[in-house]
């Protein structure tokens, strides 16, 4: 807790011919973030043949997968498969080597591909054919206007014809200069349409070519006219048969491919599977550094799993390898990455901390505080006892659903849960369930105007008191950020710049506490001296420190430093407002299905009300849990996380397999 | 002026406003998001969350009008403030005001909007910046959160329930 | 004072400030609204273009089909499945359709008072094709296998490709407003350089008068890109011109004005080491230094160096104005070089040139 997972760095050289059970050994246990090695005037290693022929067949299969998954039926799907997703089957593959992987990949695609490729070179000529034979008809149609045969439209020879559009207002020029260029040897047929002329041309071939420029200076867009003989209007009715026996012929392959995907579908996402990590395992290689007989390979480990990783690499190599564990060194602080380390109940949360950023390896993960405070604040936003209900319940099937492949749905719903338990703790403690949707039930049952659900305060109607917890907790929260921020520099050795950057603020948060303390006179003793004399020391300190860091712009960053900092205090109010938000829309619907309520004809009213306040209350709290999810990771990512945290570190990327459908048998695993 | 004048142009500027600019806000993200579906449907979910952020801002004026409506009697009884006495009048002019500071902090929906827009554009390029984005465009909130906070303690303190 | 005149004061506080409030409204709405689809959906398209993975996967390609092949998972399909075989110029000529299309597309998509900077950028097509055209109709030579499928006035530029004198090529020009230029062509009254000049500068006043016309920060984000483009036009020419050894006065009738830079000091000195040091004090100084090597043997290199240039500095103002015209010509100059490199594989791959030497050669294309 509190600190990241202590890394070593690890070192093998080992023979060339352990090199690719070594890298699947290591992809498989995915324990290990390799780095490259840094020696100079040594030759670095590259993709052989196997490896290139793993990435382009991943590619195929890849286009062969999503092929056939779009024919696929689908099954199952909705909501319970997303809660209570079913885990899929592994299929175990003994693996020998590369060279024999990319093999048994071949055999595969050698039956897959050809049928694959062939049916999907059909259906997209057909459909080709369809899109080609609707243009035709297009074109008919409006050729239909000229009610010429088509044969003659077509027409080439000693007499040449064009058909096409042109602009309205070029038209009449265009005829005039193609009646110039030609000497009057033209003859035209012409229709208007929506958004041009269409026109038809006859000239003699000498004069193609001025007829030709004339026409490209009119930007006149010739036709192709669609084969066939006859009137426009009876030939559309022989394309259109043609349509529809190619729409046939595309049925009937279309059940085809559905067949083939039912048989291979599977298969081939096995497949995939494998090629990818293939791919994904050479994308190492040029890390590695190599001699004619030997390679080096270096890395980080998290010191627990050290003894496995050296057991499986001495069983795997037969003892012929050299490896180093070592400790990281003093220069290499800002290269170690990060994987975080939490008890199991704060684990979750990671993923929080995760989004803004890691720490450095010799800073505060700040994980367990967050969960705490998140969770915390989202309760405080959300108060309401019912919304934390339904959310609590949501949030709880997905956990028992997700559990198993520890996903970012679980992780999330996770927090989520947490989330809800604090709502419905806020929400008991202000009295409000479906905000004040009891007091109204109570009240009709009860008979008496005034009767109310037990609560502390109720928010609406006194939020002064609301408004000052509210800042007080975020006093707390501050302080907390400071403090821990002291500690951090502290321990790093930079005492200068926790004295003077986070111990000014720690001081006068704690004179703002004995001064409202003092306000309220909770104590006996008066305050009002040591109050005065923290608040003061503290912007002294603070004071000092700018003018330390900032020398001649000092006293512009103290009022701004200073006003940031009540600005950051303020900014604690939206737990506030958000919480009389929360309570706000909840009782607008209930007025309003109090409204409605009354309409007795045929119960209209109830049923309205009922489906108004069911309705109303679903949208209300979603997006007010929205709200309080966004609006509390940002009290800790601005706020929180501005008074310490860097989140600089460079996060824990394991040299890790992606197997959802496919498993390794590995020799080091036992295997022969 | 009546004090209903001053009372009902409070809670409808609230509302209004800040409903106006919600709408915009919601709009501007809106097309982002129906941008960056068109290319790739994956980028739904963050789009719609993203895009959702400018509708607070209403609700704030949503809630404001009713705590005016609700404090000068509008809803639950009878309207308190008919007669023009002074100290009805300034009961009045104070929901007014509170109205006002809601409903022009409600304006900030449209740079959040705006925010969301290019941050929903940021994620289609890299998902990784969906939570940048997020906190991004809540920035923009703040302002309409200290709205409603000195809002409701105006129509708290000066006028009560 | 009287009650009267404190209200009225106030009154009239609230209507000014009213007013402002509405006003600043209204113009932040007209500023970013338009841009809010289009330019997420080009960050979404940027997402999807080709990374240097799937670079180095297409130079391993070994033939146009797996080329063809490899490219079938991108955007490019739709323009690759028509192709009736695999050849060079087919695929180039695909590639060169779906840079067409994206120059529509962005035209389709932006709002109006900014969108037609994209007909008028399509239309340099239309100035290299008919300069291309002329200049080997001039030299006797197949025009047809000059022209670049794309382009604004394409149906006329292959008319004129296949025109078989000048005349029908003066007709088809007519009513363009290239027809003047080619008419002096034609006269003998300007040479062919001079006539490719021409057209350039033609082209260049109406894009700048474009850009000035525009307003706010679409003005400034335009002419900020449009002076960037004529400066590395002008400085390739300027260098060649001098590398060529011809005199200040023939090199400055060809330059273009409406530059970021004065290239003056440029075309006075006696050799192109001069020139060079002239221009190291401009904004492009840096980029000049960095393949000056290089430069004295290939002004390719620099004029990928400019492109590269500018597309870094448009960049920049994209991030500085995110929801404006910037990012779509960002987009557009990605893709352009993106289409640069694709050009480049197909014929190293057509040449039959190692996928190594091919990953190493477009790396440098970058």
């Amino acid at each position: 807790m509190f600190k990241p997972e202590e890394m070593v760095k690890i070192e093998v050289i080992t023979l060339n011919r352990f090199k690719d059970a070594l890298l699947t050994y290591l992809h498989e246990s995915g324990v290990v973030e390799i780095r490259e090695v840094n020696v100079e005037s040594v030759q670095k290693d590259s993709p052989n043949e196997y490896h290139r022929k793993a990435a382009s067949y991943s590619i195929t299969i890849s286009r062969i997968a999503d092929f056939l998954g779009s024919y696929r039926k689908s099954s199952g799907g909705g909501i319970k498969a997303f809660i209570f997703p079913r885990e899929k089957k592994k299929r175990e593959y003994r693996y020998e080597g590369i060279e024999k992987l990319i093999k048994d990949v071949e055999d595969f695609l050698s039956v897959v591909e050809p049928e694959v490729k062939s049916a999907e070179g059909k259906i997209s000529s057909i459909q080709s054919e369809m899109e080609r034979l609707r243009d035709e008809i297009r074109v008919l149609e409006m050729l239909s206007l000229l009610d010429i045969e088509v044969e003659y439209l077509r027409h080439s020879g000693l007499v040449e014809v064009a058909v096409g559009f042109v602009e309205k207002p070029k038209f009449l020029p265009m005829v005039e200069e193609l009646k110039k260029a030609t000497e009057n040897r033209v003859a035209l047929v012409h229709r208007e349409v929506s958004d041009g002329v269409l026109v038809a041309l006859a000239f003699l071939k000498r004069d193609y070519s001025r007829v030709n420029s004339v026409l490209a200076k009119y930007s006149f867009e010739k036709v192709e006219v669609p084969e066939g003989r006859g009137r426009p209007r009876e030939l559309i009715k022989e394309y259109a048969q043609k349509l529809e026996a190619k729409e046939k012929e595309l049925d009937a392959i279309k059940k085809e491919v559905e067949k083939m995907a039912e048989l291979y579908y599977d298969d081939v996402v096995f497949y995939r599977e494998l090629v990818e990590n293939e791919r994904d395992k050479a994308s190492v290689l040029p890390m590695l550094a190599r001699t004619n007989m030997t390679f080096a390979i270096t890395g980080w480990v998290p010191r627990i799993e050290v003894q496995k990783v050296l057991e499986g690499i001495r069983a795997l190599t037969g003892g012929k390898a050299y490896i180093n564990i070592r400790e990281p060194s003093e220069g290499e602080v800002d290269e170690i990455p990060i994987k975080l380390k939490n008890p199991g109940w704060a684990r979750p949360f990671e993923m929080l901390t995760e989004m803004y950023g890691v720490p450095k390896y010799n800073e505060i993960d700040p994980t367990p505080i967050l969960a705490f405070t998140y969770s915390f604040f989202f309760g405080f936003m959300l108060t309401d006892f019912l919304y934390g209900l339904i959310i609590g319940i949501v949030a709880a099937l997905l956990v028992i659903g997700h559990k198993k492949f520890n996903d970012g749905t679980y992780k999330f719903a996770y927090t989520l849960l947490w989330s809800a338990v604090f709502t419905m703790v806020m929400g008991v403690l202000f009295g409000s369930y479906f905000g004040n949707a009891l007091d109204v039930v109570l009240q009709h049952i009860s008979g008496d105007p005034n009767a109310q659900a037990w609560r502390i305060i109720d928010p609406l109607r006194e939020p002064l008191p609301v408004l000052l917890a509210a800042l007080a907790i975020g006093l707390i929260h501050l302080f907390i950020g400071y403090t821990a921020g002291f500690i951090v520099r502290w321990k790093n050795g930079d005492v200068k710049g926790a004295v003077l950057e986070q111990l000014p603020w720690m001081l006068v948060i704690t004179g703002i506490v004995l001064f409202a303390l003092e306000r309220l006179s909770m104590l006996e003793v008066s305050l009002d001296l040591p109050a005065k004399a923290v608040f003061g020391a503290g912007l002294v300190l603070f004071a000092a420190g700018e003018v330390i860091n900032n020398g001649g712009l000092a006293a512009l960053m103290i009022i701004s430093d200073f006003f940031g900092f009540v600005g950051t205090w303020l900014s604690y109010a939206r737990l506030m407002a958000l919480a009389l938000a929360t309570g706000g829309i909840a009782m607008v619907i209930n007025v309003l299905v109090g409204m409605v309520w009354g309409i007795k004809f045929l119960y209209i009213g109830p049923i309205i009300g009922l489906i108004i306040f069911f309705g109303g209350q679903l949208f209300s709290t979603a997006i007010n849990a929205l709200g309080a999810f966004v609006h509390s990771l940002r009290l800790h990512y601005v706020e929180f996380f501005g008074t310490f945290y860097s989140g600089e570190g460079k996060p824990f990327e394991p040299f890790k397999s992606r197997r959802e459908v496919s498993k390794l048998e590995l020799k080091a695993d036992g295997g022969v | 002026m009546d004090p209903i004048v001053y009372v009902s142009l409070g809670a409808a500027l609230a509302a209004g406003i800040a409903g106006v600019a919600s709408a915009f806000g919601v709009g501007v993200a809106g097309a982002a998001a129906a941008g960056v579906v068109a290319e790739d449907e994956k980028n739904f979910r963050s789009a719609l969350i993203l895009e959702g952020l400018p509708m607070t801002q209403s609700i704030y004026g949503l809630i404001t009008l009713f705590l005016i409506l609700l404090s000068s009697g509008i809803i639950g009884g009878g309207f308190k403030f008919a007669d023009a006495t002074t100290d009805n009048i300034i009961k009045s002019v104070i929901l007014m005001g509170a109205g006002l500071t809601v409903g022009l902090t409600g304006l900030s929906a449209i740079p959040q909007g705006i925010i969301a827009s290019a941050g929903i554009g940021a994620v289609a390029k890299n998902p990784k910046t969906f939570t940048q984005g997020v906190i991004f465009a809540a920035m923009a909130e703040t302002m309409a959160i200290f709205g409603l906070v000195g809002a409701l303690i105006m129509i708290a303190t000066g006028v009560g329930f | 004072m009287e009650t009267g005149v404190v209200t009225g004061i106030l009154n009239s506080t609230i209507a000014l400030i009213f007013t402002w409030v509405a006003y600043k409204t209204g113009s932040y709405i007209y500023k970013y609204t338009p841009y809010s689809y289009p330019n997420a959906r080009i960050s979404a398209m940027e997402a999807k273009m080709l990374n240097s993975q799937k670079f180095n996967e297409l130079a391993e390609s070994r033939t146009l089909q797996n080329f063809v092949v490899n490219l079938e998972d991108t955007q490019y399909r739709d323009y690759l499945s028509g192709l009736s075989e695999y050849s060079v110029e087919e695929i180039e000529r695909a590639l060169e359709k779906s840079l067409a299309g994206t120059y529509e597309m962005l035209y389709k998509m932006l709002p109006k008072r900014s969108r037609d900077v994209f007909r008028l950028l399509l239309e340099e097509w239309d100035v290299r094709n008919i300069a291309a055209v002329v200049k080997a109709k001039l030299r006797g030579e197949p025009a047809i296998d000059y022209v670049s499928e794309i382009g604004l006035l394409l149906p006329k530029v292959k008319a004129m490709a296949e025109a078989k004198s000048m005349e029908e090529i003066l007709v088809i020009l007519e009513g363009t407003p290239y027809e003047e230029p080619f008419r002096k062509l034609i006269l003998g009254e300007i040479t062919a350089s001079q006539f490719e000049t021409e057209l350039y500068r033609l082209y260049y006043g109406r894009l700048l008068d474009y850009a000035l016309s525009r307003k706010g920060d679409e003005k400034t984000i335009l002419l900020e890109f449009l002076r960037m483009k004529v400066d590395r036009l002008n400085i390739v020419t300027a260098l060649r011109a001098k590398a060529a050894g011809m005199s200040a006065e023939e090199i400055r009738s060809l330059l273009l004005s409406g530059g970021s830079v004065d290239l003056e000091g440029v075309i006075r000195v006696d050799d192109v080491g001069m020139a060079l040091a002239e221009l190291d004090s401009t904004r492009y100084g840096k980029v000049i230094r960095e393949v000056r090597e290089e430069l004295e043997r290939n002004f390719g290199v620099l004029e990928r160096a400019l492109d590269e240039y500018i597309l870094q500095r448009m960049v920049e103002v994209s991030r500085f104005y995110p929801l404006s015209i910037a990012a779509p010509i960002v987009y557009v100059l990605k893709k352009e070089r993106e289409i640069k490199k694709l050009r480049a594989i197909v014929k190293l791959i057509a040449d039959g040139v190692e996928p190594e030497r091919i990953k190493e050669m477009i790396g440098d294309l970058a």
